[in-house]
């Protein structure tokens, strides 16, 4: 839905996309960009150069020769021109009423020459001159899977994302985006905007803390442009929806003078640690915690409580897994007295345990009704807030791969737990020696929405960021 | 003495820092709690001031020039009646003169010498990025060598002030150990949000010091103060 009456707005839901500039032979932006048409969009292209044309034309969309020839409001346009001639598009496109633009043009501040400066500086005065909404340059620009205007040609096409992603960088943008789709998750909106000189990163984030299709918001910053305004944007979207910041790089100290004690400790880093903290962030150091905090975000219910059930399937792991969670925070108490007694009237004991952490292979056996007696036991359990299983590639998969339906009914079975479960479930599987088939059978579990890690360390790393997040 | 009428005299002088008498004096009136402290510019004032603040008193050396007092011997603590505290006078700006001939002197501030507490560090800077910050840390070792300090942008909410105090590592040294009684949190909250609230009302405050901080079982009291204003 749309955030009526924000500036971005028309942008971010375009009815009229142009790029311009795009050529031969790949036509990349025409192509990232084709979804949109085939969904009813109007797709077209602005380029003057002759030799191009007819290849444009090829992929059934419609050239112009001039921006005032473009039937209709353009809501979002590409541009892909060299530098020099970024100037010129740029009025074209404020003369003609666009509602923004993102520059995939680069060769600006970021080369650090004079002609890049000067050109930059040019842009920079156009654009803010006219209240024109320029994403970049040196950037992909947007990306918005439900209506199908695309940065990269592998980015999915997608009705019910839920994360609204930014990203200064473009590589980080896209590779958010492709990693979040290959784990289940998608995207409602997002924008790489690289050197950010009219748009920074509050503008976006002011945008999707409104928006109605992001239910949580995730970004990669190197740093920002107003500090202030920055801090105040991300304490409103904070308190309405979680947001996950993935802070690259060192903050620059800057060269200051300081004469007191309290100047001389407040590094960078520690000030913006503490930002985060007052505004209620969650905070990842890298694209793989930042798709783990999305996961328990998006395909858990809310975690309320830090006393985790932990599920093994053997003695070592079944120590391995309450390490790993209790080094990150968490409890793993005993269950109640009436579990007990109700685990005592079945679980075999001998190879196993029912303390907890279970260590239940042995009583399992294959027999996913067991599974779901121990689930309906432990969801009654007062002394339990979540849980983490963990499934073993290395004695699995050899029984897998000869009967997929008994995989399959497990994940039935893990499925129908969770929808049933109150309690927050992620579950870790560790590829061990079976690195291709462990890859090969994990769409099956992201296609049902089942938060799945390669290793306890990532799953009780992403449930204990989110819990410091529900009870901060 | 207002806050105004302070900044206009260390701006009439050529001064950013305020000296810990006018910073003691600007934060008392902004309510936070401070050891009244006043000028001496002689040792016959010394003397009458330690007199009328009541025994046991501390001396210290007042100059813009002298960033760590007790590096020039600028301090004497626990001095019990009227010949201590004018013999330190002397002493104080004798070794203060000796080690830093240049530094202008003003004189010594007379106060109260507090009873012992937990020692924490409350403190204000202005990040280039993001304006005004306001600093928690525990004195000593802490905040020296491990840097055990939190940060929250100003302006401060109650519930900043209290994740403040309680997400330094040290936190458990508040409640009390090895004898030592908890300090009082609520007050260290106040003093806190009072500095910041200060610091809000008054662009022209560029940093803040009150190190260390005296925390008791009941209250807590800034010993120490600087200020440095933002140049005219």
């Amino acid at each position: 839905m749309a955030v009526a009456g924000h500036r971005l707005d028309a942008m971010f839901n375009p009815k009229t996309v142009v790029v311009v500039g795009d050529k031969g032979p790949g036509y990349m932006w025409i192509h990232n960009n084709l979804p949109f048409k085939e969904k009813g969009g109007n797709l077209y292209s602005v380029q003057i150069d002759e030799k191009e044309i007819a290849g444009i034309e090829a992929l059934g969309v419609t050239n112009f020769r001039a921006m005032a020839d473009v039937p209709g409001p353009i809501d979002y346009a590409v541009v892909a021109v060299p530098r020099h001639v970024s100037p010129f598009v740029l009025k074209d496109l404020i003369a003609n009423k666009a509602r923004g633009a993102g520059f995939f043009t680069s060769g600006f501040a970021e080369t650090g020459e004079e002609l890049g400066i000067k050109l930059q500086e040019q842009l920079t005065v156009m654009a803010r001159e006219a209240s024109f909404n320029l994403v970049g340059p040196n950037c992909m620009g947007l990306y918005l899977p439900k209506v199908g205007v695309r940065f990269n040609a592998d980015a999915a096409v997608a009705d019910d994302g839920k994360i609204g992603f930014l990203s200064q960088s473009g590589t980080h943008g896209i590779m958010f985006s492709l990693v979040a789709a290959a784990n289940g998750l998608h995207l409602s909106r997002c924008a790489s905007f690289g050197n950010a000189i009219v748009l920074d990163v509050s503008d976006y984030l002011e945008y999707l803390a409104l928006d109605d299709e992001t239910e949580v918001i995730g970004m990669y910053v190197e740093g920002v442009k107003d500090g202030r305004r920055f801090f105040k944007v991300l304490r409103d979207a904070c308190a309405r929806k979680p947001v996950v910041v993935w802070k690259g790089g060192q903050t620059d100290a800057g060269a200051r003078a300081t004469m007191s004690h309290t100047g001389s400790l407040a590094a960078p880093q520690a000030v913006w640690d503490g930002m985060m903290r007052q505004c209620g962030a969650i905070t990842t150091n890298n694209l793989d915690e930042t798709i783990d905090v999305m996961k328990v975000l998006l395909q858990t219910k809310p975690v309320r409580g830090n006393r985790m059930a932990l599920l093994a399937q053997t003695g070592g792991q079944s120590v391995s897994i309450t390490d790993a969670f209790a080094r990150a925070g968490f409890a793993v108490p005993r269950f109640s007295d009436q579990t007990y007694r109700e685990l005592a009237e079945f679980f075999n004991i001998v190879g196993g345990s029912y303390q907890n952490p279970l260590d239940m292979a042995g009583t399992i056996q294959g027999k996913m009704e067991t599974l779901d007696r121990i689930f309906r036991i432990l969801d009654a359990d007062p002394n339990i807030d979540c849980y983490a299983m963990e499934l073993s590639a290395m004695f699995g998969a050899r029984q897998w791969k000869r009967h997929p339906e008994g995989l399959d009914s497990m994940i039935d079975s893990l499925s129908a737990h969770m929808e049933r479960s109150e309690k927050p479930f992620v579950l870790v599987m560790h590829p061990s020696h079976e690195e291709v088939y462990a890859a090969e059978i994990k769409p099956k579990f992201t296609s049902r929405s089942i938060p799945l890690y390669p290793s306890f360390e990532r799953a009780a790393m992403a449930l204990a960021r989110v819990h410091a997040y529900t009870v901060r | 003495m207002t806050f105004e009428s302070v900044l206009a005299q260390a701006r009439a002088e050529g001064r950013t820092l305020l000296n810990e008498v006018e910073a003691k004096d600007v934060l008392r009136e902004a309510g936070v709690s401070a050891t009244a402290t006043e000028l001496a510019r002689s040792r016959a004032e010394a003397e009458q001031l330690a007199d009328r603040t009541g025994y046991p008193v501390v001396l210290k050396v007042v100059s813009q020039d002298i960033a760590h007092k007790s590096d020039v011997g600028g301090v004497k603590l626990n001095l019990a009646n009227k010949a201590a505290a004018g013999a330190a006078y002397d002493e104080i700006l004798a070794s203060a003169r000796k080690a830093e001939p240049k530094a202008r002197i003003l004189g010594v501030s007379v106060q109260k010498m507090a009873k012992p507490g937990t020692e924490v560090i409350v403190g204000m800077t202005t990040d280039p990025q993001f304006g005004p910050v306001m600093m928690f840390g525990l004195g000593g070792i802490m905040v020296e060598v491990l840097k055990d300090v939190s940060f929250r942008l100003v302006p401060l909410t109650d519930r900043d002030a209290s994740q403040m105090i309680s997400e330094i590592k040290g936190r458990p040294v508040l409640d009390g150990f090895r004898g030592q009684p908890a300090a009082d949190v609520e007050a260290l909250k106040s003093t806190i949000l009072k500095v910041a609230q200060f610091v809000e009302k008054h662009p022209e405050v560029r940093e803040i010091d009150l190190n260390p901080v005296f925390a008791y079982p009941d209250g807590a009291v800034a010993v120490d103060a600087r200020i440095v204003v933002a140049e005219s």
